[in-house]
């Protein structure tokens, strides 16, 4: 029925940017809200504290080791589920040289090798000779909807796909304004970019605009130019913390509305 | 997902939808307005803060030849239809 078309343009596991041609504003709007509130992660949400002698208070504690990214493997888990994680760092000895031992994420021991850390270096906190920070955490499989920490995508939204088209020369003795910007552009074969640029335009290539620092004079330099949305075609970016790949970000948020199409179809015909 | 009809005639249907939000009203909109038969669909949601009625509702109108309730059916499948070629697309491109 639909005849969607998806061409990446950017491909990597936690950043991604990709092109879907022929989808509705409302769909693709559904699919970057389902990415960010509805595809649930896991995340710290509660602690047993067993020793805190740092200088922050347990509470402070608790939201650090929530914003830790965790990863949250593929149908494993029902939201709510719980996975039990745990932490124990000490400062330094007295007799030691080092002022400070940081406690880090990767620091963090869990029970299920299938939810840890998505990230070993994030700092929790520097502890001072004598103080020590030992807890069990529960962490929680919920949406973004609920709190932030349980965000997947953490950078994710979409632009219209920008077509250049070359509509003359500039005139001799106009302005050379730079022209910024910002997305993927459609190149058309008639334009003419210059050498330094990047090769020869084909016809439909899609070009970061960073390729030519987000300025089309460098790219088409003495040209007049002509630059309209395309129609019902839009560049994702999709960054997501690390507890998904981007695959599973967007696989996912579809997923979230088929199944709640699906409740309310089932809902409707009883 | 819980489902109160507020009013329903042959042609008109305008139903409340708890628990749902944008995300979901919006594709259901935008796929509804695409569907055969159907001449009006729309929904209305207030703000928490609004302290009133908080939960989307969900408004559609049909030609004479189309039942409303058919049409937000044939709606909901086509949502189901676009996410599986979404995803069908999506993968073929990963």
């Amino acid at each position: 029925m639909q005849d969607y078309e998806v061409e990446f343009v950017e491909r990597g596991d936690r950043e991604a940017r990709f092109l879907v041609r022929d989808i509705t504003p409302a769909f693709a709007n559904g699919i970057r809200r389902a990415m960010i509130a509805d595809v649930p992660t896991f995340s710290v949400d509660e602690l047993r504290v067993v020793e805190n002698s740092s200088v922050m208070f347990d509470e402070q504690i608790g939201l650090r080791l929530g914003l830790v990214p965790l990863t949250t493997p593929v149908d494993e888990f029902e939201v709510g589920d719980t996975v039990t994680l745990s932490l124990d760092v000490q400062g330094p000895g007295r007799e030691e040289s080092t002022e400070t031992v940081t406690a880090y994420s990767g620091d963090i021991v869990t029970s299920d090798p299938m939810v840890e850390p998505a990230d070993e270096n994030i700092p929790i906190i520097d502890l001072k000779p004598g103080q020590r920070l030992e807890l069990e955490a529960d962490a929680v499989l919920d949406r973004g909807r609920e709190h932030a920490k349980h965000q997947g995508g953490v950078a994710v939204g979409y632009r219209h796909l920008q077509r250049v088209e070359v509509v003359g020369e500039k005139g001799e003795f106009e302005d050379d304004e730079p022209h910024i910007l910002r997305g993927v552009i459609e190149e058309q074969e008639a334009a003419h970019a210059s050498a330094g640029s990047g090769g020869e335009p084909r016809n439909g290539e899609l070009v970061p605009t960073e390729a030519f620092d987000h300025d089309l004079t460098n790219r088409y330099p003495g040209k007049d130019l002509e630059v309209v949305d395309v129609p019902n075609a839009f560049v994702f970016h999709v960054e997501t913390d690390g507890s998904l790949s981007v695959d599973e970000l967007v696989t996912r948020a579809v997923d979230s509305l088929r199944g709640r199409a699906e409740e309310l179809r089932d809902a409707v015909q009883l | 997902m819980e489902l109160r009809v507020i009013e329903k005639e042959a042609t008109m249907v305008s139903i409340e939808i708890a628990g749902e939000d944008h995300t979901f009203m919006n594709v259901l909109k935008g796929a509804l307005l695409e569907t055969e038969g159907v001449t009006a669909a729309t929904y209305d949601m207030n703000p928490e803060q609004s302290g009133g009625q908080t939960d989307p509702v969900l408004t559609i109108k049909t030609d004479e030849h189309t039942d409303a309730l058919d049409a937000l059916e044939a709606g909901t499948e086509r949502v189901i239809q676009k996410s599986d070629d979404f995803e069908a697309a999506f993968e073929a491109a990963a």
